[in-house]
Order: structure tokens, then C-alpha cells, then sequence
């Protein structure tokens, strides 16, 4: 028989800190939403509310430019898979120490006094104006639309991911999210949540928090609330990096552990009592279980809310609405050290336990070693986590698709002058000095802090932040920490829906629709386009679409590839015609859109064909070159007026 | 018979010209630190199929692949970015901004058309 011993361990705390956190935080933004209104009124309106005037300085230039960049994946999805494949992630992600260089040097000073000379508040306005093509503007429009609202869909969610995840263990926000569910019960699309109470009340707050301040305040209540996140983020990271090396008695015990540790084995268990239970038994999500048998000591950790319901031996979870199984997914620990000091949940019942599958990584199972090298483990893929032509390409597709975002390009627009340009490069690069490699650090700390959390590794940031604070007898300094997974995501939702808006009133009502609408008019319909394609995209994340990291990934790469190649074309080259530049965007979005379909067809979800094993960023990217060239040159060169407005003095 | 005057030959705009300039160092100095991380990474980081590590070495507690090849390329671009931000790029005029002049333009082409209609 099987024997299950049981202890708590590092049992979750329910914390008010972060719901108090939150709550002044909200309170932050909305202050500043209303200072920013205020300074509305006394300017031109378009031009303030989608572009602050052109009059960005240095911290609001420096800051909001690295506080959009950094959405949750920052301080969520990196941690993750720093925890998950070690520190060869430093790798995956080090072209950030070039990011501000490359995707504030390339366009910005061009960029911005080509939309200066024209008048433009927005990116396909830029192009419009640039080429006096109409065509080419509501073309540029649909992309950034098309693209955008997948991508705002997928933030929603994630930001609503986050607050749940950080808020579960408060009973004050159980009882309310419940309360909600039931409330709700029966209300079309909103009702479809039921399921999912939490969430769904995180997802209003957070919808509601960010449409009100980006609404009211516009694009300058976005840069301040930047601002304030960007600072947030860096004050977060600053904070846990000590905390986190001290924790782990210094970097070099933790990376000569790390050195030790052996990846563990992916289950499916079969848990099971003696004796029919008299009550429902939870198993709750990352719970610890220890089988001894023979003097075989196996250390299991589930990755799913388990149930053994009354009158029945053999627990099982709920797969989705209408589905459950008693194959409980988990992992094995295989490493000596963690399973001799593991202790297993008190459960109130001996379990028994039997495995019914057990896989190994696909790379790096039984080898000392994987987590201080490359390729990293991996448990799908036998080329590791980081194969060499992989980290070519993502040290390439950092670094440019973070200059061809049309998010970021409109903020190169915002800057007042170019020695705000200069300064600001310097301080974003020094601001991605101490947000990224730090970040690389304290997860590799995380590892040997706190094991088995691949069950779940998207939560390893807020539970780093708890345990930490905790051993350093600080446990209130946790809800500052967590402040910063809520400042980036944030961040980048707000800038995200003002593009949308500004594509919506400026790009279709204004350019193609009725040029002559008042400001009366304008202003009353960019206020409604703001609430509307906030709600939508709320209404969307009820019930988000599968594989929406995926569709993140889709949505930003694509959107690189259809305008990097074309706005730096038009910026540095007088021959440079509005063929080739309508070419090369549909060019790029084509062989971009091409590649994915493939790869969906191939696996059957979301994913890219990746010929060579190079992403389709870089593929599409150098198709969007090529093909912008090609046309170019293949017919007439632009009229004379425009090479003289944009090129010469 | 009098000479027709020579055609005066436009000059770039100098912000356009220093843009370029900047342009062609950045993307030099992308291509450097790109191969100066990679190629640290790659040969002293990587385990061959099947290969055990033995003692793993450390500088200032990380792995040293991981210090030479990520932290030290990215202070040397930090030190970069002081010569690049404050001595090598120019301070330009970007002009003034001509607000709603796209759209004043758009509006007189449609007067034009309505005009012209009406004639």
C-alpha cells in the first residue's frame, strides 16, 4: 500500500496586500487620467489626445517607450520560461541590451519629422501623407485593426489572469467573484463564465479601470500612467533582486545547484482513498504528494484542482465545461536532493497513488547540467529550448520587431525634440539593464527556491514576490513586488486600445469618411470608439479564443513584418515609391500569413512553419525587403513634390 | 544670346543626412553585439547531444558563458549608448509641426471636386 505523508508546505497565505496594492494603484491612474482631461480642454484635440502634442521630454518619452514594450509577457511569460529552462533564457532574450538603440534610433528622428511636416497623428496617416495615397492609408488601417484586436483580446485576458492569480488566496475577493457568478447566472456572454467567477470579476475590473483613465485622460493619461508603471516595474525588479539572491545564500550557490538539478517527469496519476469519502475531498491545484514504497521515496506535484467526490474512491478534475478525467496531470520531481527534503500537503485523507503515464523531457531528462547550458531543457522538443539558429532568430526578431510595432512608432512621433531623443535612448538602455538581466537572475533563484512549480510556472513571479518577502520578514513589501506584472500588462493594454480608437476615428471617419466633422463631433466619437473597443474586446475575453499566447506571437510579428520594411524604406529613400511600398506590406503580410496557415495545418493549432528553423518574423521580414525593392525599381520613381517635401530642404 | 542660368541643385535636408549617418551605426553595432553574444553563447555554452557537464564555471556566480557572452556585451552596449546618445548623434531641427495640414489639404481637394461638379 501506498502511503501519503502529510504537511504543509509553503502553503499559500491569503494576502490583502496585493488587493490593497491594486486598489491604490487604480487610484493612481485615475488621478492621472484627470489631470491629463484637464490639459485637454486647452489643445487642439486630436493632436492631444492620440499624439500629446508632440511635446513628449525625456521621462515620459523614455518611460512610456519601455513601459509599452514590457506587457505582462515580461513579468509573467519570461519568468516562466526562465524557471522552466534556466539560464539559457539569458540568451533567448539578451538582444534587449541593443532593443533601445535599434528600435528608438532607427525611425525616430526621421519619423518624426516626416509626421511633423505632414501633419500626421497617426502611422497609416504617416503613409497616406507620405505617398498622397488614400488607398494606402485604409489599407495600413485594416492590418493595424486586424492585428490589434486579436492582440487587445489576448492582453485582456492575460491582465485578467494575472489579478486572479494574484488575488485567489483573498477571501474577501472569493466571496465577491461568487457573488458576481451568480448574479450574473443566465446573462448572455457574460453569463457563459459561470465557471470561471474570478476571473470574470477580474476581467471587469480591469476592463473598466483601463477603458475609464484611457478614455477620459488619452494619450497623455496613457504616458503618465507609463510613467508611473514604468517606475513601478523597475522599483519591483530593484526590490526582489537582492531578496531573491539573499534567499538563495548567493548567485553562485544557486547556479552551481541549478548545475545539479535534473528535469522532472511529466504525469498522470490515478489518486484514490481506501474507503469511499463521506464529504468531497479537494485536492487542490500544486499539491505535494510522496509515495515510499520499498524504500523508494517518488515526490509528485499535481497541476490540476482534483476532486474525490462523496461516496465515490478515485479523484478526478474538470477538463473543460463538459468533460472530467481521473488522469490528475503533474509532474515527478527527479532530482535527489528535492525529493529527500520534500514533504507532501495535508490532505485530511491517506491517498493512494498510482502513475498511468510518465514522460520524460524530450531533451535534457537525467542530465546534470541542462540548466546552466544550451539548448535548455525541453519537454517537447529533442533540439532543446534554445537551438543555435533559434537564438539567431530571436536575437533578430527582439530587436526589429520591437522597431516595427506601430504601437512604439507612434510614441517616435510624441517626442518634443531630438536631444529628448538622445537622452531617452540612453536612459531606456540603461532602464533594460536593470529590468531584464536582473529578471534573468532572480528566476534562476526561483529554481532552486522553489521547486515544482512547472506545474503552474506562470505564477512563479507573484509566488517569488510572496516567498521572498516572507523569509526577508517583510511580507507587506509583496504587494509592491506584484505591482509591477500589473504595470506592464497595464501599460500595454491602454496604448494598445488608443491605437485601435485612433485607427477607428482618424483613419476611417475622419480621412475617409467626413473630413470636415467638427471637434464637436470627433471628440464625442473618439470617446464612444474608446468604450466601444474596450468592451468589445472584453465581451471577446469572456470566452477567449484558444492559443491566444500563440495569436500574441501571430499578432506581433505580423505586424512588424507588414510595416517595418515599408516606414523605414519611405524614411531613407527618395526612390522609394508607393508601389513598392504597398507591395512590400502586403508582401510581408502575406509571407507572413502564409506561414502560419501552413504550420496551422501541419499541428492542428496555432504555430508557424519555420523553413530552416527561422521564425516567420524574419522570413517575412526579408520578403517585405526584397519585394519593396523589387517593385520599386520595376516602376516610374514618385512624383518630384513629395521627394523635394520629405527629402529636401 | 544670353546663357540660361544653371538650375540651382537641391540640397538633402541635414537632419535626413545625419538620420542616415546614425542609421548605418546602429545597424553596425547591432551586427557586432549580435555576434559577440551568439558566438560566446554558442561555443562555450551549448552541450553537444550526449555530452555531461562536468564542474560548471562561474564568474560573479553565474555561469561564465553567461557572463561573457549576455552581461558583459550588455554593459559594453550601455557604455555605447553614452558615446553614441551624447557624442555621436546630432542634435536636430525636426521642424515645426503643421497641424491638420494633411486634413486642410484633403478638404480644399474635395472643394475642388464640388466645384468642379458644379461647373
Amino acid at each position: 500500500m501506498n502511503n501519503l505523508f502529510c504537511a504543509p508546505l509553503l502553503a499559500a497565505g491569503g494576502s490583502n496586500s496585493a488587493i490593497i496594492t491594486f486598489l491604490v494603484y487604480i487610484v493612481g491612474v485615475m488621478v492621472l487620467a484627470w489631470l491629463s482631461n484637464r490639459l485637454l480642454q486647452s489643445k487642439s484635440f486630436l493632436s492631444e489626445y492620440f499624439l500629446g502634442s508632440r511635446s513628449l521630454g525625456v521621462w515620459a518619452f523614455a518611460l512610456t517607450f519601455a513601459a509599452t514594450s514590457a506587457s505582462g509577457g515580461s513579468f509573467i511569460g519570461t519568468p516562466s520560461l526562465i524557471y522552466t529552462h534556466g539560464w539559457i533564457v539569458g540568451l533567448w532574450i539578451g538582444s534587449y541590451m541593443i532593443v533601445p538603440i535599434v528600435s528608438m534610433g532607427l525611425l525616430a528622428k526621421r519619423i518624426n519629422q516626416v509626421a511633423r511636416k505632414s501633419g500626421s497623428i497617426t502611422i497609416p496617416d504617416v503613409l497616406r501623407d507620405r505617398f498622397e495615397s488614400p488607398v494606402f492609408g485604409a489599407i495600413a488601417t485594416a492590418l493595424i485593426v486586424f492585428f490589434m484586436v486579436f492582440n487587445l483580446i489576448a492582453q485582456f485576458k492575460g491582465g485578467s489572469v494575472l489579478l486572479q492569480t494574484l488575488l485567489q488566496d483573498v477571501p474577501l475577493f472569493q466571496d465577491v467573484s461568487h457573488g458576481l457568478a451568480e448574479a450574473l447566472h443566465g446573462v448572455p456572454i457574460l453569463g457563459e463564465s459561470e465557471d470561471k467567477p474570478g476571473y470574470l470579476l477580474c476581467l471587469l475590473v480591469f476592463t473598466v479601470a483601463v477603458v475609464v483613465y484611457t478614455t477620459y485622460g488619452g494619450f497623455r493619461a496613457v504616458v503618465w500612467t507609463d510613467v508611473m508603471q514604468g517606475l513601478v516595474m523597475l522599483g519591483g525588479v530593484i526590490l526582489m533582486l537582492p531578496l531573491a539572491i539573499w534567499a538563495v545564500g548567493g548567485l553562485g550557490s544557486a547556479t552551481r545547484e541549478m548545475a545539479q538539478m535534473t528535469p522532472p517527469n511529466n504525469v498522470k496519476l490515478e489518486l484514490t482513498l481506501t474507503d469511499p469519502s463521506n464529504s468531497t475531498l479537494n485536492i487542490p491545484n500544486n499539491s505535494w504528494l510522496v509515495q515510499d514504497e520499498g524504500g523508494t521515496r517518488r515526490v509528485f506535484r499535481t497541476a490540476a484542482r482534483a476532486q474525490i467526490l462523496p461516496g465515490e474512491q478515485t479523484a478526478s478534475y474538470r477538463v473543460d465545461k463538459d468533460s472530467y478525467s481521473r488522469e490528475i496531470p503533474g509532474i515527478e520531481l527527479t532530482y535527489a536532493k528535492q525529493v529527500a527534503n520534500a514533504t507532501a500537503d495535508d490532505l485530511g485523507r491517506a491517498i493512494q497513488i498510482r502513475v498511468l503515464e510518465s514522460k520524460e523531457y524530450a531533451n535534457g531528462a537525467g542530465r546534470p547540467g541542462v540548466y546552466v547550458t544550451g539548448p535548455g531543457p525541453d519537454a517537447k522538443s529533442a533540439a532543446g529550448f534554445l537551438p543555435f539558429s533559434l537564438a539567431v532568430s530571436f536575437f533578430f526578431m527582439w530587436t526589429f520587431s520591437g522597431a516595427g510595432q506601430p504601437s512604439n512608432m507612434v510614441r517616435l512621433m510624441a517626442f518634443n525634440n531630438s536631444t529628448t531623443l538622445r537622452r531617452s535612448i540612453f536612459a531606456v538602455s540603461i532602464y533594460y539593464s536593470m529590468i531584464y538581466f536582473p529578471i534573468v537572475v532572480i528566476f534562476c533563484c526561483a529554481r532552486v527556491l522553489l521547486p515544482g512549480w512547472e506545474t503552474e510556472s506562470d505564477r512563479i513571479m507573484p509566488e517569488m514576490a510572496r516567498v521572498t518577502t516572507a523569509l526577508a520578514g517583510m511580507p507587506w513589501l509583496a504587494g509592491l513586488l506584484v505591482a509591477a506584472p500589473f504595470a506592464a500588462v497595464m501599460s500595454t493594454m491602454d496604448s494598445f486600445l488608443l491605437m485601435i480608437s485612433s485607427a477607428v476615428v482618424r483613419d476611417i471617419y475622419q480621412r475617409n469618411i467626413n473630413p470636415k466633422a467638427s471637434e464637436k463631433t470627433i471628440k464625442r466619437l473618439t470617446y464612444a470608439a474608446t468604450i466601444a473597443v474596450g468592451t468589445i474586446a472584453m465581451l471577446a475575453a469572456v470566452s477567449p479564443p484558444q492559443f491566444l499566447q500563440d495569436i500574441i506571437v501571430f499578432t506581433g510579428s505580423g505586424l512588424s513584418t507588414s510595416f517595418l520594411a515599408p516606414v523605414a524604406l519611405m524614411l531613407y529613400w527618395p526612390r522609394f515609391n508607393r508601389q513598392g511600398a504597398l507591395a512590400g506590406m502586403l508582401g510581408g503580410f502575406a509571407t507572413h500569413v502564409t506561414l502560419y496557415t501552413v504550420g496551422t495545418i501541419m499541428s492542428g493549432k496555432v504555430d508557424a512553419y519555420e523553413p530552416f528553423n527561422f521564425h516567420p518574423f524574419m522570413v517575412g521580414l526579408f520578403a517585405s525587403f526584397v519585394i519593396a525593392i523589387s517593385v520599386t525599381y520595376l516602376t516610374s520613381p514618385p512624383p518630384e513634390h513629395l521627394v523635394r517635401k520629405y527629402f529636401y530642404k | 544670346m544670353p546663357e540660361p542660368e544653371p538650375v540651382a541643385r537641391p540640397e538633402y535636408d541635414p537632419t535626413y543626412l545625419n538620420s542616415l549617418r546614425e542609421l548605418y551605426v546602429i545597424i553596425g553595432l547591432f551586427a557586432v553585439f549580435c555576434f559577440w553574444s551568439i558566438f560566446v553563447c554558442y561555443n562555450y555554452g551549448y552541450l553537444s547531444p550526449g555530452e555531461q557537464l562536468g564542474e560548471v564555471s562561474t564568474v560573479l556566480g553565474m555561469p561564465s558563458w553567461a557572463f561573457w557572452g549576455i552581461a558583459l556585451p550588455w554593459l559594453g552596449v550601455d557604455v555605447v549608448a553614452v558615446w553614441f546618445c551624447f557624442f555621436y548623434m546630432k542634435t536636430d531641427d525636426l521642424g515645426e509641426a503643421h497641424e491638420g495640414e494633411d486634413l486642410a489639404e484633403q478638404v480644399a481637394h474635395l472643394h475642388e471636386g464640388e466645384e468642379a461638379r458644379g461647373e
